[in-house]
């Protein structure tokens, strides 16, 4: 009897030991070819973005989502790449770092074999690092840290932000000011980026005077108002929120007649939940690649489209950008498919990306609503021209 | 000499708001003998009650009482639930749950006003000249009314029955409660004092900077428990001079373009110096270990 049982134990031993070599080996085969195995049952091409849709930086993911979605829906209702359509794959990140990685991983899951990144720079830095071990492709609209674009398989549409830095610095400088204010937060990446290269570009001659502040959570500025109260144009290189707050506070402070002047990190703020920007008095100007006031060209074409269907609340070039996003990366894969490349519906990200990588590298422009004839360097850097934008003017003594 | 000036102002103001804070952990140290980190949250949901009450009446002071009585009631209810059942458990334990307690608030207060920041803009009553120097007047009121309070916290403290009770438990809680003062009565009325100090605080600091979010405790908090560490935890005194140092120091660094970007390390690093100096702050008592 004893000798039954021991028979029949090592039977059972031998079977799990030969099933286990049996399911190593089918898994082996899966894992052969690169991320086949996700992709394999896609119906549409996926297109994946993760950005913040709730939280203080909402109103630039609402906008990337709304917008690519709505150049999807055009693309779409025109029949697609040949027949096959395209889906949008959007994830929450409320613009924390440590979200991105479950977002990434959730998405690659899901099918996704192209992207727009991240929308904020931080979680970009992070989700670039897991789309070039995976070599997925991605263009962002919107995350502009200089860092962003490079690995080979990433790009971007927005300026990235030494270059908005040394645009900004041009400006100032064919201003003819002898005297200028900077605020900036000098533990963050995008604005510590634009203050460096706005400092490196300035002028020898012009006299800036200097207040940041670090935390996020930061709320008091009257030490930094106290610094920068006398001068008449105060360049910030911050996101709008501090912006808002910073604004609210010195209202009485800095002359009425003088001139915030942001980058991009400014739009929305005129939007910006219990922030009136016409109780500040001063002028409130950004630096942009988009303007939402154009009356004509593609800008205005999408500014019309875009608040029919969505309203004016998240109206900002993130949104612009994110809408050209998609049709450069259409027109991008029409052009290959029409140069004879093969671009299945089932295509694996990395064998996309190797397609794209040549399309973006191999003299593809774009023009679209954020600029024309916009091309990508080597590193991925975009080649555009800057527009300034008045966001709203300084109120004029005749005006009340 | 004008920037000095104001430069000291504006910290004094600041040091103001850290020390109501710094107080609320420090009695609850004395008394107590815990970390209530779950008290710069407090501060948060008093400034969400101010903020409620303001946009439905207009009236920002109307929302402070009822943010005073509200937080009372608050740290009322985190001591009887959280810690009280937990009294003579390890301090580990009781250190863990006190952050368990803040994640919870921050986490609630998420769920239930969102994570937008909320932008009460209270009267504005603009600025006056002091010798020749111009300051915000709410800059002033605030300078002003922490001297008050902590004035008559220490009276309270020195002069009433309570108050001495109050002594007597942070000085030796067996002692105490052979002498017929009932312990957690105490303790419950140094949550309640504690808690009321968060929700003025949180008053100050909404109307200086309108800005109301889950995490608006959190950072302040921690800075006031600083405060709180280099006055010497536990003295009141020490944390009223803590707090008006960490404020002092903070405005300084504020103002020099080369030490701005580094604030909160410089603010920090006095923290460490003064610590290795007077390990026990600078009001702190001298505890003697016998062998």
């Amino acid at each position: 009897m004893k000798s039954v049982f021991k028979k029949a134990l090592a039977l059972f031993c031998a079977v799990c030991l030969i099933l286990t070599f049996a399911a190593c080996g089918g898994k082996g085969d899966k894992t052969g070819a690169k991320n086949d195995g996700y992709t394999a049952n896609n119906t549409t091409f996926k297109i994946g973005v993760s950005g913040p849709l709730t939280g203080g930086a909402a109103v630039y993911g609402v906008a990337v989502k709304n917008s690519a979605q709505m150049a999807i829906d055009e693309i779409n209702a025109a029949g697609g790449l040949d027949g096959v359509k395209f889906e949008l794959l959007a994830y929450d990140d409320v613009h924390d770092t440590t979200k991105v990685e479950a977002n990434y991983a959730a998405m690659y899951e899901a099918g996704m074999q192209l992207s727009l990144g991240c929308v904020t720079s931080n979680p970009c830095l992070e989700f670039s690092a897991f789309a070039a071990d995976d070599n997925v492709f991605f263009l962002t609209p919107s995350a502009s840290n200089d860092d962003v674009p490079a690995e080979d398989n990433a790009y971007q549409m927005c300026f990235a932000d030494g270059n908005q830095g040394k645009v900004a610095a041009d400006f100032v400088n064919g201003l003819g000011l002898d005297k200028i204010g900077i605020f900036y937060k000098s533990d963050d990446s995008y604005s510590k980026g634009i203050y460096d290269q706005f400092k490196a570009n300035i002028n020898k001659g012009i006299e800036t005077v200097e207040a940041s502040f670090t935390d996020a959570n930061a709320t008091d500025f009257t030490q930094q108002i106290s610094t920068l109260k006398g001068c008449s144009f105060i360049f910030m290189p911050i996101y709008y929120d501090p912006a808002a707050l910073f604004m609210m506070q010195a209202k009485d402070d800095v002359a009425a007649n003088a001139t915030y002047y942001g980058c991009d990190g400014f739009d929305g703020i005129e939007s910006a939940k219990g922030f009136d920007i016409n109780s500040i008095p001063q002028e409130v100007t950004m630096l942009s690649h988009f303007n939402s006031k154009a009356t004509d060209g593609a800008a205005a074409d999408f500014v019309k489209k875009y608040t029919e269907k969505f309203g004016k609340e998240t109206l900002n070039q993130f949104g612009a950008s994110a809408y050209d996003c998609v049709y450069a990366l259409f027109n991008a894969m029409k052009a290959a498919k029409d140069a004879g490349e093969e671009i299945d519906v089932t295509i694996s990200a990395s064998d996309l990306c190797e397609i794209l990588k040549d399309q973006f590298q191999g003299g593809f422009s774009y023009s679209g609503v954020t600029g024309t004839n916009i091309t990508w360097d080597e590193t991925g850097y975009v080649s555009k021209e800057a527009v300034k934008y008045v966001i709203k003017a300084a109120n004029a003594a005749d005006e009340k | 000499m004008e920037q000095i000036i104001t430069t000291l102002i504006n910290g004094l103001s600041a040091g103001g708001t850290y020390a109501m804070i710094a107080l609320g952990y420090t009695m609850v140290y004395g008394i107590a003998k815990m970390l209530n980190f779950a008290h710069g949250d407090v501060i948060m949901v008093g400034a969400y009650t101010i903020f409620i009450f303001f946009t439905m009446l207009g009236n920002p002071l109307i929302g402070l009482l009822i943010a005073v009585v509200l937080c009372m009631l608050l740290g009322i209810t985190i001591e009887r639930l959280a810690y009280r059942p937990l009294r003579g458990a390890s301090p580990l334990a009781v250190l863990i749950t006190a952050i368990g307690v803040s994640y919870l608030l921050q986490a609630l207060a998420q769920i239930v006003f969102g994570a937008d920041i909320k932008r009460p803009v209270f009267f504005d009553f603009g600025k006056i000249s002091v010798f020749g120097l111009s300051i915000a007047v709410s800059t002033l009121i605030t300078l002003i009314a922490s001297a008050i309070i902590m004035v008559v916290l220490s009276l309270f403290v020195k002069y009433t029955r309570t108050g001495r009770a109050m002594i007597a438990v942070s000085e030796d809680r067996g002692a105490a409660e052979l002498m017929g003062i009932s312990v957690n009565k105490i303790i419950v009325i140094t949550f309640a004092i504690g808690s009321a100090l968060a929700a003025v605080a949180g008053f100050f600091m909404i109307w200086k900077a309108p800005s109301v979010s889950p995490t608006l405790g959190a950072l302040p908090g921690i800075k006031a428990f600083a405060a709180a560490v280099i006055g010497g935890i536990g003295s009141l005194p020490g944390a009223m001079l803590g707090g008006i140092l960490m404020g002092i120091v903070e405005a300084f660094s504020n103002s020099f373009e080369f030490t701005a970007p580094y604030t909160d390390a410089i603010v920090f690093a006095v923290l460490i110096l003064i610590l290795l100096v007077r390990p026990s702050g600078l009001l702190g008592k001298k505890r003697r270990e016998k062998v």
